[in-house]
């Protein structure tokens, strides 16, 4: 089956089928017109499309699609208690759920929140242990919303999964996500200067993690790239190995290299500076820093992507697929889609002029 | 009281396609709520969305009694997306 990147972006999502060299890539005709596509995933389960979906006047769903982008539904019923303080605000994330959970999605959302459907999307369960979590009064919007952003099911445990929350931190639970315990030891809040290495509060920025080595995770934070080979228990703080930025919002994982991942850095901060400045890529330098090593090092693997760009790459905006050798992918903010079909070695231009790029997936053209 | 609500692009889309939709209805808000895209109007606390603004027959239904004006049948309701070009979010 040929592979197809889905294209989130500021005006409807974009599909853009390609041949398995994947060399070369066509745009279709956008769908979801009026909706801002934050995320946009398919299900591997049924092939079936979901899209985080916003509209500015309309507020924020979930739509899925099963003939590929050609017809939509939209969830009902989403939001939060109507007797508390809090609105739904936004979606964020789609995260289908594991082959032996038929039915079974999560949701990513703000305010800090996540929901759980066990019917493909149609109705939706707020996760409750998230809302009333006894931290949430020490959590933090960052500049996007407090968006729950990552949503990490681990395949060694069918009870164990893996949030983050901007800015809250990492959370994990282990009871299928009644219950949540933060996971941020040794992450840094460097905008926290009475309190740096907070229980709560961490800006963590893409959580994902490796599904082929139990306990190993990966983040880009507001204040570093981190990663994690004991289920988040500690942290340990990677970018003084290379890296020309602490700061950075993408990060995508090899599927078959534990080790290997890959970042966008932006700005020029390193610790114990505070990111987040100018947030465009650091000096002026589309670049994607490729480590071989679980963050050792990290080396430039940019052949073929533009020397001078200040371009941003938001926090869904950078994916892998399953084949081999592995295909990486990303979309920038002025809209062009970024392909490597060998495993960062070369890249090529798969698309531009394209709307604001939120989020890119990669999937099966049906 | 049977009265037409016109959906502008976006909800009528979401309604499968019909830019109108006819519903008997005692007053504005139980027009709108009885609407297939009611969700996309009203807040998960009922609220109406405050972008969203109601017009019966030309006139701001907020300049009346808001969704409690009454309807007497005929009325034509149109759904106006708040003007806001141009926002950088």
């Amino acid at each position: 089956m040929a592979p197809m990147i889905l294209a989130g972006t500021r005006k409807g999502l974009f599909l853009l089928p390609g041949d398995d060299d994947r060399r070369t890539w066509t745009v279709e005709e956008p769908t979801l017109e009026g909706w801002e596509v934050f995320h946009a995933v398919q299900d591997p389960r049924d092939g079936s499309l979901y899209a985080a979906a916003n509209n500015f006047v309309y507020g924020a769903t979930v739509q899925r699609s099963t003939d590929n982008g050609k017809t939509w539904t939209r969830s009902e019923g989403l939001g939060l208690p109507e007797d508390g303080e809090l609105k739904l605000e936004k979606t964020w994330h789609v995260e289908p759920g594991r082959d032996s959970e038929p039915g079974r999605v999560w949701l990513g959302a703000a305010p800090g929140v996540l929901f759980r459907s066990d019917d493909s999307g149609e109705s939706w369960e707020l996760v409750e242990g998230v809302l009333n979590h006894p931290t949430r009064e020490r959590w933090n919007a960052g500049a996007g919303g407090m968006c729950t952003h990552s949503i990490q099911l681990d395949p060694a445990d069918a009870n164990r999964m893996y949030i983050g929350i901007s800015a809250a931190g990492v959370f994990r639970s282990e009871d299928g996500g009644e219950t949540w315990t933060p996971a941020n030891k040794g992450t840094a809040a460097d905008f926290y200067p009475d309190d740096p290495f907070p229980e709560v509060g961490q800006c963590v920025h893409k959580l994902l993690l490796h599904p082929g080595k139990d306990g190993r995770l990966w983040q880009q934070n507001h204040c570093g790239v981190y990663r994690t080979d004991d289920r988040g228990e500690n942290w340990e703080r990677l970018e003084d190995n290379g890296l020309p930025s602490a700061f950075g919002f993408p990060l995508a994982l090899h599927h078959r290299k534990p080790d290997t991942a890959y970042v966008i850095p932006e700005d020029k901060v390193k610790s114990p500076e505070v990111g987040g400045g100018d947030r465009v890529t650091t000096d002026g330098r589309l670049r994607v820093y490729r480590t071989d090593d679980g963050g050792k090092s990290w080396d430039v693997a940019s052949n073929g992507l533009p020397e001078r760009a200040w371009v941003e790459v938001l926090r869904e905006g950078m994916s892998s697929d399953q084949r081999n050798p592995a295909g990486i992918y990303f979309g920038t903010k002025s809209g062009s889609v970024f392909v490597s079909p060998s495993e960062g070695d070369e890249w090529t231009e798969a698309a531009r002029h394209l709307p604001a790029i939120l989020s890119v997936e990669v999937g099966e053209w049906q | 009281m049977a009265v037409r609500v016109l959906l502008p692009g976006l909800l009528a889309t979401q309604a499968g396609g019909r830019n109108s939709i006819d519903v008997d209805a005692a007053s504005v808000g139980e027009a709108l709520r009885a609407l297939p895209i009611s969700d996309l109007l009203f807040d998960e606390a009922g609220e109406l969305r405050g972008l969203v603004n109601v017009y019966v027959d030309r006139q701001d239904m907020s300049t009346r009694n808001g969704l409690e004006t009454p309807l007497s049948g005929g009325e034509e309701i149109q759904i106006v997306a708040a003007i806001a070009g141009g926002r950088v979010s």
